[in-house]
């Protein structure tokens, strides 16, 4: 007994030990530096200091650090997942042909959890202990709000944030690649009033995404000549859905414009045991593939507005979902939009880096502005507003699958950040 | 270390609090405690580990009414969080009287919890049939529950989803070292008092009261006002912990008062081993560490490793560490 407590004892002491030892490593991925990026770094610095190696400063052979606060387990999964990889697929092509300036790239992806307080952790372990060049990621509006805090405003770093969201955030260091409401907004609903009419009802989950995206709806509807006879919020999950079926009962809207992303299933089902599915046409901008596939019986019919699907017929698209299956599995897809966002992020700050001649995050927010990429869904182009500029594919639900309707390229994500 | 098993022998006949086995690991823990903002130059690893020992002292405030008193509480973070969202509301919104200086809220966040569990005590406990094992939890797990929505559809004032972002700041005691040294020092006050309690009378009573409730109440003790106010503690304590957990975190949102965070407290406890105090410390910090790490290094697979972790420890040991290191051994 006395030896069995005396391991124990010792358990605890290592765990506590090791707890002391490295905080700092961890979750470094890929990225196996090679004698071609070194051969790179010493072409560029002997060319700056005219042969003087020995006086090259360090940083230009160290590799770039990226990191990435992606969710990995939790809700957020699919998105976190899509996040994380295509990150890493980008960083792999871009570590194969040559790296960012002859620097190899090495990525440190932390998994968040779909929750805030991990996120606020982890944000301050690659600021802070693993001194990283950039943070892309996370998934959830609130889990931004967070590493906006941490990353930008107390670490003074570059935060790439690649989610379908509100818009809004304002920032020397941010820089948005997911679509904003605008840029979705302003090809669904032409759409939507000419095949259903021109009665409007905004229905979404109480919370910021939706409001913001339905004040930016509203003068977008009018001017198409609607009008919006409903605006209705319920909680982010909610389980009684009489409201929402009362509400159409009573003012017959001719379609939904729908931000209800976590249980999108249990309202349409709501709706569709009242026998009002048929009657109304839908429209999001939220659904992607991965989460259509779950109900597609129920979304039968109805629009929805993204960069990224996998129908989507830019030229980018199959080689891009080619190289996505090849590296993490048959079957696996990039969802809706933080996947091609953080493919393009991936290449657009590589672009930056070397036009900037420096990782310094506020010499690189510069350059980043302007610069233009083709990625897989088409041209992007990082605006003055900090947000991009980029294709929005149109998509129906027919016969349980998705069917492009139209792309529409150069979307302007219309953000009034002026810097 | 060959002395520590030795040191736990002949200790905890009277008690699991006192005995020369629990002085040596407190000293153990204690010089931990001390050597490891010597000990590194990382900043940020200190800083973690700081937040690591407010939630020690959130799982003590678990461990007082649950380890010594049977109050299966499955609430607990209504009272952490809670005290998060009363600094985050009284410092950020402008209205009237608000916002109040830093100390104010933290003083109103203490009040609050407490005042909370006060209020809770008057649904669940009284002098006869007061509600007692699953059914108080119930109680608890309802109001933890009802405030993670509460939070979710509070608008302006608790900004839904989103949460609220902190506006005051702890001054120089608010990163790193010094931040560190803050929360020790709240886990070595709370860790005293708590023992100190323990041996009190009100104290024995409530332990008493966890060994056998209708015993305590027929030797003619007042059962439920030792656990009411035994409860009216845990809470302040636990809103103490929070509103520095949540004013340093920088945000404080739903998920803070809800059962995600009232459960993981539980655990803590289990792999510390309950009605241990030293138990609770332990398991909070080694779980919140090795969930950070984990996640960091085995990425979607860590939350099968530190499961298995999890169901090994309490399958082997289901008195926890603690409980095994201070276990009745024959002489």
């Amino acid at each position: 007994m006395a030896r069995k407590s005396r391991f124990l004892i010792g358990l605890v002491m290592a765990l506590i030990v090791t707890a002391c030892g490295d905080g700092g490593g961890a979750g470094t991925t890929g990225a196996v530096t090679t004698g071609v990026e070194t051969t790179a770094a010493a072409a560029t610095t002997g060319a700056a200091t005219t042969g003087a190696e020995t006086t090259s400063p360090p940083s230009d052979d160290t590799p770039i650090k990226i990191g990435i606060i992606a969710d990995l387990t939790g809700p957020f999964t699919t998105y976190g997942n899509s996040l994380a990889r295509s990150a890493q697929l980008a960083i792999n092509e871009v570590n194969a042909a040559g790296g960012i300036a002859g620097r190899q790239v090495e990525v440190i992806v932390e998994d968040i959890q779909t929750d805030v307080a991990a996120t606020v952790d982890k944000a301050r372990k690659l600021v802070q202990s693993d001194n990283v060049d950039l943070v892309m990621g996370p998934i959830g509006s609130d889990a931004n709000d967070a590493a906006y805090a941490e990353v930008v405003e107390g670490g003074g770093k570059l935060l790439f944030y690649t989610e379908t969201y509100e818009g809004g955030k304002c920032n020397e260091l941010y820089f948005s690649f997911g679509a904003v409401p605008a840029q979705q907004i302003r090809p669904l609903i032409p759409i939507l009033q000419e095949e259903y009419g021109t009665s409007a009802m905004l229905f979404g989950a109480d919370y910021v995404w939706p409001r913001r995206s339905f004040e930016i709806a509203k003068p977008i509807i009018e001017e198409n000549g609607g009008t919006v006879v409903s605006e209705l919020y319920l909680p982010l999950i909610a389980e009684d859905f009489s409201e929402l079926v009362q509400e159409v009962r009573e003012t017959q809207p001719d379609y939904i414009f729908a931000l209800y992303p976590a249980v999108w299933g249990a309202a349409l089902t709501a709706l569709n045991d009242a026998g009002l599915l048929g009657t109304v046409g839908i429209g999001t901008i939220f659904l992607g593939d991965p989460d259509f596939a779950g109900i597609a019986d129920l979304a039968e019919g109805s629009y929805t507005a993204l960069p990224f699907f996998t129908v989507a017929d830019a030229p980018g698209v199959q080689p891009f979902l080619e190289a996505y299956a090849a590296e993490f599995g048959e079957g696996e897809i990039p969802s809706g939009g933080e996947g091609v966002g953080a493919y393009n992020a991936v290449w657009l700050y590589k672009q930056a880096v070397e036009q900037a001649g420096s990782t310094d995050p506020a010499a690189v927010a510069e350059a980043m502005v302007g610069q233009t990429f083709e990625g897989p869904t088409g041209n992007v182009e990082m605006m003055p507003s900090h947000h991009l500029k980029q294709t929005i594919n149109l998509v129906q639900a027919q016969g349980g699958e998705y069917v492009l309707v139209d792309a529409f390229e150069d979307m302007d994500p219309e953000e009034d950040c002026s810097l | 270390m060959p002395d520590e098993a030795a040191a736990t022998k002949g200790n905890n006949k009277v008690s699991a609090i006192s005995g020369k086995g629990l002085r040596r690991a407190e000293l153990i823990l204690l010089t931990l405690l001390m050597a490891l903002p010597v000990a590194t130059d990382n900043a940020f690893l200190v800083d973690r580990i700081g937040r690591y020992l407010l939630l020690a002292v959130f799982g003590l405030s678990v461990d007082l009414i649950w380890g010594y008193g049977g109050m299966f509480t499955f609430g607990q973070a209504a009272f952490f969080g809670g005290a998060g969202y009363v600094v985050g509301i009284l410092s950020t919104r402008e209205a009237g009287i608000l916002p109040l200086p830093l100390g104010a809220t933290l003083a109103a966040a203490v009040i609050g919890s407490a005042l909370l569990a006060l209020g809770i005590s008057y649904f669940t406990i009284a002098r006869r049939g007061g509600l007692r094992g699953v059914e108080f939890a119930v109680v608890t797990l309802a109001v933890s529950v009802a405030l993670e929505r509460l939070a979710n559809a509070g608008g302006q004032v608790t900004g839904g989803q989103n949460g609220i972002l902190m506006t005051y700041r702890l001054g120089p005691l608010h990163q790193g070292r010094n931040f560190y040294l803050l929360a020790a020092a709240l886990l070595v006050v709370t860790y005293l008092g708590l023992k100190h309690f323990l041996r009190s009378r009100p104290g024995l009573i409530f332990r008493g009261i966890g060994q056998n409730e209708e015993r305590v109440e027929l030797l003619g003790y007042d059962v439920a006002r030792v656990k009411r106010w035994t409860f009216v503690l845990s809470g302040a304590i636990a809103g103490l912990a929070g509103s520095l957990f949540y004013l340093h975190e920088g945000i404080v949102s739903p998920a803070a008062v809800g059962v995600g965070s009232s459960t993981l407290v539980l655990l803590w406890v289990v792999l510390g081993g309950r009605g241990t105090l030293l138990g609770p410390i332990v398991g909070a910090v080694v779980l919140s560490y090795l969930t950070a790490r984990l996640s960091g290094t085995l990425l979607d697979t860590w939350l099968v490793v530190v499961g298995v972790i999890l169901v090994v420890v309490i399958v082997l040991i289901p008195a926890g560490i603690f409980g095994f290191l201070n276990r009745e051994r024959p002489s």
